[in-house]
């Protein structure tokens, strides 16, 4: 009874100073917040990252292309393609008795934001073994086969946020995803088949067949001549010069960030052991017309840059985290202060120095647990919530429930911290003289 | 109700220090015994020390020598938790202001005392509503005190008193800044409770108490006890 009504004293002494308990319990919760979507946002990335390196072990791209631009330009689709390479070389790696199997691709257009990428039905058959949707007339293991070169296989998010579903037809914005220059051609793809989602970032993708690609490619070169012509007919006072030179930049431009006909943007290669990608890998770096790259080694690398990061910014929350436990510990001092002649009618009334301090560690504890627990609760609420664009924005699959090691360890400090603190403002509390409070009066 | 026979108070002496470091005694060597039941009025102009007295009386102050029976126990002698679990169980108080804690309920503030120290009666509730009822603040029970006047906190703070019936109480200005009628209820309670046998310790400026013949009158202002 005694401990049961020193909990309701404490629960009572909370509720009568709402504004500054909430205040407290919000900014720890904020920084917990913040500490649990480091984490998240880390982890998805790692697993996406992890995931997509284990798939493909090399990379082989142009000549020049720097072993991130390979990863990000392919896997991830967030980095423009350095230029293309032959599909020759696709053949070749393909005869090479060391690797199992190779996956050409070539970045084209993109709808929406989304890139567009032509592949061939092995690679789809590779990263997907069900499809949400697929037309019934279409051979799901030879999915780009026949005359299906419009064909678009689409991701399953992509498919979600723009509605798509097999049949339906749309056209896609010549030069890749974050072109300020990219216009829309009329070269109709339609969906063919909604992949299952992958957790990845293909199910922000969509994917169609390389001769698709370079079809477009013809078609847009042609848009780009006709376009041109018309540009004569109207302003005959252009310098030849000029023309020219226009000319030389539309052919860099294709060049850089498209495939021409027989041209691709990559080759993703599976490799029959480790061994073997290091010596492709070697080779396709130093014959001077293509640059290659051991996948897993990157993207260690990347994970690398991208722990320093986390920890960085885990170093930050902790910090943040201390500040606003002092901030909290002061403020609840201070209250105690004014709490002074309060806590002496209570000394007065014959209510012992313990059960005092102990209501007011309590009350510091409660204010720390519910500060963690609404933080772990608000940071994936709010990480569920952002789900949707972090996905489309940053192609991470976040598990927005994921309980993070850097979120666990932050809990365990802020609760040693709160005890700590509690603690110590039990002590004071039970150190100080209150009936003295009194006599001064 | 606790009981013990007699107060005996013996050798007190208490001083403070002055801000210039010297000494000023507030009572020296006072010796008196109280019996149970009894009144003692503590009187002298403000500052005298009656307050002081009051405190170091209840073991809230340590007085600088001397000592303080209530029966057989020496309280100058307990420890801190010693003397907060006597004065749960013996004592009870009625100040000038600042008698209630503001995160409680009236009804909550009337058995808060006896609830932390583990010794609420059985059915405690409706014997709080049943003092509460005796001062006219039952119907205030849920409230907390700021939507209280200064005279019903008095009041709520008599039926503390009343409910924790306790063998001794210390009252302070009790009256002060209080209407007339809430000045005779809690007069009215203070003097049933000495009816009952409760030891009373008052301090007051108010007329109201002057037909209250006390059995022991301590000038603390002339150090003259009568």
């Amino acid at each position: 009874m005694k401990y049961a009504f020193i909990l309701k004293a404490v629960l009572h002494s909370i509720s009568h100073r709402k504004f500054s308990v909430f205040t407290s319990i919000f900014a720890i919760s904020a920084a917990f917040a913040f500490l649990a979507a480091i984490g998240c946002v880390s982890f998805g990335l790692a697993a996406t990252a992890v995931n997509s390196s284990l798939a493909f072990p090399l990379i082989v791209g142009p000549a020049g292309a720097s072993d991130t631009t390979l990863v990000m330009s392919t896997l991830f689709n967030t980095d423009k393609p350095a230029g293309t390479i032959d599909y020759e070389v696709a053949e070749k790696l393909e005869k090479d008795e060391r690797v199992s199997s190779v996956f050409p691709i070539a970045r084209s257009d993109s709808y929406m934001g989304i890139p567009i990428t032509g592949v061939e039905s092995a690679y789809i058959n590779e990263i997907v073994s069900r499809f949400w949707d697929i037309d019934p007339m279409i051979d799901a293991k030879d999915i780009f086969g026949g005359q299906n070169i419009n064909c678009a296989v689409v991701g399953a998010k992509a498919a979600m946020r723009y509605d798509m579903s097999v049949w339906d037809t749309f056209f896609g914005s010549h030069g890749t995803v974050g072109d300020e220059d990219a216009h829309i051609h009329d070269f109709k793809y339609k969906v063919c088949a909604v992949m299952e989602p992958l957790n990845g970032p293909e199910d922000f993708a969509i994917f169609t067949s390389l001769k698709s690609v370079w079809e477009i490619h013809k078609h847009g070169h042609h848009h780009h001549h006709h376009e041109d012509a018309e540009d004569e007919e109207h302003e005959h006072e252009e310098a030849e010069e000029e023309h020219e030179e226009h000319n030389h930049h539309e052919a860099e431009h294709d060049e850089h960030e498209h495939s021409s006909e027989g041209k691709i943007t990559a080759v993703l290669v599976k490799t029959k052991n480790p061994v073997f990608t290091a010596a492709l890998e070697r080779e396709y770096s130093e014959n001077g017309f293509t640059s290659a790259t051991d996948t897993g080694r990157t993207v260690r690398k990347l994970m690398s840059y991208m722990n320093k990061a986390e920890d960085a910014a885990g170093f930050f929350s902790y910090g943040t985290l201390f500040l606003v436990m002092i901030m909290v510990f002061v403020a609840i001092l201070t209250s105690v202060n004014e709490r002074k002649r309060e806590m002496a009618l209570m000394r007065t009334l014959g209510i012992g120095k313990l059960p005092i301090s102990l209501m007011i560690f309590l009350e510091l504890l409660f204010i720390s647990v519910s500060g963690i627990a609404l933080g772990i609760l608000g940071g994936h609420a709010l990480l569920a919530f952002c789900k949707p664009a972090i996905d489309f924005e940053l192609g991470i699959n976040l598990e927005p429930f994921f309980f993070t090691e850097i979120e666990f360890r932050g809990a365990v400090y802020t609760l040693i911290a709160g005890i700590i603190l509690s603690l110590a403002a039990m002590v004071k509390i039970y150190r100080m003289n209150l009936v003295e409070e009194i006599a001064k009066d | 109700m606790a009981s013990f026979e007699r107060i005996s108070i013996k050798n007190l002496t208490k001083s403070f220090k002055n801000a210039d470091g010297g000494k000023n005694t507030i009572f020296e060597n006072v010796t008196f015994e109280l019996n149970s039941g009894a009144i003692l009025r503590l009187s002298g102009a403000s500052g005298s020390g009656k307050t002081t007295f009051m405190n170091v009386m209840s073991g809230l102050i340590k007085p600088d020598s001397g000592s303080i029976f209530f029966g057989n126990i020496d309280i100058t002698s307990l420890d801190e938790g010693g003397k907060d679990r006597f004065r749960a169980e013996n004592i009870g108080y009625i100040f000038q202001t600042f008698n209630l804690l503001s995160p409680f309920s009236v009804i909550e503030n009337v058995y808060a005392p006896l609830a932390f120290a583990g010794k609420l009666p059985e059915n405690y509730k409706d014997k709080v509503l049943d003092s509460l009822d005796k001062v006219g603040m039952k119907d205030f029970a849920a409230k907390k005190p700021y939507h209280l006047s200064v005279g019903q906190k008095q009041r709520v703070a008599a039926a503390r008193v009343l409910f924790a019936d306790p063998p001794l109480v210390f009252a302070d200005e009790p009256t002060a800044s209080l209407d007339r009628n809430s000045s005779e209820l809690v007069k009215n309670t203070l003097l049933e409770l000495n009816k009952k046998g409760t030891t009373l310790v008052l301090t007051s400026h108010d007329s109201i108490f002057d037909d209250v013949k006390p059995d022991i009158d301590f000038n603390l202002e002339t150090g003259v006890l009568s």
